[in-house]
């Protein structure tokens, strides 16, 4: 049939009927093109300049490139430097997530359970959210120094009393008191620890919104039926109805714990950390492609970056389809 | 299995008070119904008596124990709610396990693995499979075992609910409209199988409904309530022929009763549109109101005390109720006639209506019912009593 050229004229002069599906399909098109094309201009295209990047050696302001293959990923799978970015990046995934997710839940279901003052806790905890990390780090260099920082000067308090019991504080009491942000022991912990301290209250906020589709009977039938303890409670009503909830909040947590940057560039702009030890993947991407202007291995890293949060996103994908939804 | 005594409950949130002062004593083993118009405090007085709320003031005992203090799991009771309350993460099997785990389970049993492996397991797993089984095929919801609330109806959640609520064997059963999303069918049959569950059982039942046929069809007795109090309490048989007040007369019976306004001389006797009840109150009251079911009033010829036009006929088959407008009277009357008298009943038609007097319930202005009534007809009636009433 020749209904395509046709669908734009009048209708009144042309006797011959033009499928409804087909003009259907044909302005389905046409409206939503210009979606598509931004889409695919703006989120996906930077995408594959960047897979095309990974396999060259590319270096801002060359005029030509040339094709490495494989050999950017092998250096990420042997070199030193990129087994301790990957040891870094996923200490710190695996002791944010967990524990901010605790923490914004137990926060969430305090808070819930109170009465008054819900406001107040619900701001508190949600401010270090909402301040930017970067202004938080200086802060918290302060008062991580090691001899006029408020960290030390406080276990210093504890010299000579029953508190030198804890091994941290005798050593510290005995020789002298952790340098922070210097010490490749301490400085991974450090800065995993201030992503669970700004973290934890978006969690916070994303339960207690959680908590509020939660069928207040169910409680009273869940007691009805013998569930004595909070705890037996929680386990039969709470927590299944926040499945859903717990599946976006552990996906978030963890893409924003790939994503850790503000914190390590402040208190080591250059490096990454005490022997590297905090040396985590926006950083390398940061230090390698923008700092050191080599492309090819910063592209090569972004993609694999993409890679765990694609892999992330589809298990999220799964559990919902799969476990959440009822 | 115990009997239930509340006294003087009454409950407030925050200004309003929902019920004002309801006792009720309820015998072990007994039916109760409470029947009641919507948002007259039903659900409140059952979910007080199960403990999921307090009572303002009042006292409730539970086989002869004030359980005041008793927290709602501690009570034994077991409930459907008007809203099913199901968990929405647990196969219907599992949902109406809940209550039998959780109590006849410890929680290191209930573990999903290592449970199966504490000593006395089995025996108990293959009893609570059975009692899934036995509750699943009574409420006809076996082939849905598998599935989850979502993908039920709300007929079949409602058998669920109900399903979880009667797999148990609690002191005491609190069923609040369980019936209400069932189609008519099975609303009949779940009727008879939960009459002949109390019967089996002996339990004591509390079932709110606002269905009348289940509230009479089943209940030993049936409390009506209406703006947080009990206006009556009695077995069905008298609530609908021997009411006590006005509300009670009006929210029994369907269709409801006829209302008819009276006058009263003097002397006390009563009169209807002028014509002679041969009734005498003793009392004498602002004004009186007397109560003719339906099946009261009857056809009849030329020397009837009303006349009246049918203007409306509903045909149930079995039976004919014909809405008949009567000059000076406010409402129609409904009249339920047999099935062979349609032809008197016509569309239209002009009809006579009769009914015996002594058989009337009469309320005062208060609408509380007037017991003191005496049968004047059967002792010669004066002329002048009778010209009396026609002046009035
Ligand atoms: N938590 C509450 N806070 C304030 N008012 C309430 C609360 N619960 C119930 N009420 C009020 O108490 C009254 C009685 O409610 P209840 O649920 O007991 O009615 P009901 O008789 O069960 O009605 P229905 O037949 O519609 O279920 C209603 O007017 C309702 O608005
Ligand atoms: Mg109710």
């Amino acid at each position: 049939m020749g209904a395509p050229d046709i669908t734009l004229q009048p209708l009144t002069k042309d006797t011959r009927p033009v499928p409804a599906t087909v003009q259907e399909r044909r302005a389905a098109w046409l409206l939503t093109a210009p979606a598509l094309s931004l889409m695919v201009l703006i989120l996906l295209l930077p995408v594959v300049v960047a897979a095309i990047l990974s396999f060259t050696d590319y270096a801002l302001g060359n005029d030509t490139f040339r094709w490495v293959g494989w050999k950017n990923y092998s250096h990420l799978f042997t070199r030193r430097t990129y087994e301790k970015m990957f040891l870094a990046t996923f200490t710190y995934v695996v002791t944010v997530v967990p524990i901010s997710v605790g923490l914004g839940l137990g926060a969430a279901l305090l808070i819930n359970s109170l009465g008054r003052f819900r406001e107040i806790y619900k701001t508190i905890y949600f401010l270090p959210v909402m301040a930017t990390l970067l202004a938080m780090s200086i802060a918290w260099e302060f008062m991580l120094h090691p001899s006029i920082g408020m960290i030390n000067r406080t276990l210093e308090l504890g010299c000579g009393t029953l508190f030198e019991a804890i091994p941290l504080i005798r050593e510290g009491c005995a020789d002298r008191f952790p340098v922070w942000l210097g010490d490749k022991r301490y400085a991974i912990w450090v800065i995993s620890f201030i992503g669970i301290w700004q973290g934890f209250g978006f969690n916070m906020v994303l339960y207690l919104a959680g908590l509020t589709s939660v069928h207040r009977e169910l409680y009273n039938a869940a007691e009805m039926d013998g569930a004595k303890s909070a705890w037996e409670q929680f386990r039969l009503v709470t927590w299944p109805a926040l499945g859903p909830t717990t599946v976006f909040v552990v996906t978030i947590s963890c893409i924003r714990a790939f994503q850790v940057f503000d914190t390590i560039e402040a208190f080591w702009p250059q490096g990454g950390g005490p022997n590297k030890s905090t040396y985590v993947m926006m950083f390398a991407i940061f230090e390698k492609g923008v700092q050191q202007n080599l492309i090819g291995i910063g592209s090569a890293i972004t993609m694999l970056f993409l890679v765990f949060v694609m892999l992330l996103t589809i298990v999220q994908c799964w559990l919902v389809e799969r476990k959440v939804h009822y | 299995m115990a009997g239930l005594s509340i006294t003087n409950i009454t409950k407030r949130f925050g200004d309003t008070e929902v019920l004002k002062g309801v006792s009720l004593d309820i015998a072990d083993g007994e039916f109760i119904s409470l029947v009641g118009p919507s948002g007259c405090g039903k659900s409140t007085l059952l979910r007080i008596i199960a403990g999921l709320e307090d009572q303002s003031t009042g006292e409730i005992k539970l086989a002869g124990n004030d359980v005041s203090g008793v927290r709602a799991a501690d009570r034994n009771l077991s409930m459907v709610f008007q809203s099913y309350a199901l968990y929405p993460h647990l196969s219907v099997a599992d949902n109406i396990a809940v209550p039998l785990r959780m109590r006849q389970q410890k929680a290191l049993q209930r573990l999903p693995m290592i449970g199966r492996f504490v000593p006395g397991q089995r025996q108990i797993r293959h009893q609570i499979t059975r009692d899934i089984r036995n509750a699943a095929d009574m409420l006809e919801i076996a082939p849905l075992l598998e599935r989850k609330p979502g993908q039920l109806s709300g007929g079949q959640r409602q058998r669920v609910a109900l399903a979880r609520a009667l797999v148990r064997d609690p002191a005491a059963f609190l069923l609040d409209e369980p019936l209400s999303n069932l189609d008519a069918k099975l609303r009949v049959q779940t009727r008879v199988e939960i009459a002949q569950l109390h019967r089996k059982l002996g339990a004591t039942f509390v079932y709110v409904t606002h269905d009348q046929v289940e509230a009479m069809t089943m209940s030993s007795r049936i409390a009506v309530m209406m703006g947080g109090r009990i206006l009556q309490c009695a077995e069905p048989d008298t609530v609908y022929h021997d009411p006590e007040d006005i509300q009670v007369a009006e929210f029994i019976g369907s269709p409801k009763i006829n209302i008819l306004p009276v006058d009263q001389n003097a002397t006390g006797a009563l009169g209807l549109l002028g014509q002679a009840l041969h009734l005498q109150v003793e009392q004498k009251c602002q004004s009186v109101r007397i109560g003719l079911r339906p099946e009261m009033l009857r056809l009849s010829g030329e020397q009837s005390l009303l006349t009246g036009t049918v203007e409306h006929l509903e045909n149930l088959g079995a039976e004919l109720f014909a809405q008949i407008a009567v000059p000076g009277l406010e409402n129609r009357l409904v009249l339920r006639c047999d099935p062979s008298q349609r032809a008197a009943v016509r569309l239209g038609a002009t009809v006579g209506l009769d009914f015996t007097p002594a058989q009337a319930l009469l309320f005062d202005q208060d609408g509380t019912r007037i017991r003191r009534v005496h049968d004047t007809s059967r002792r010669p009636v004066s002329t002048a009593e009778v010209v009396q009433h026609g002046r009035t």
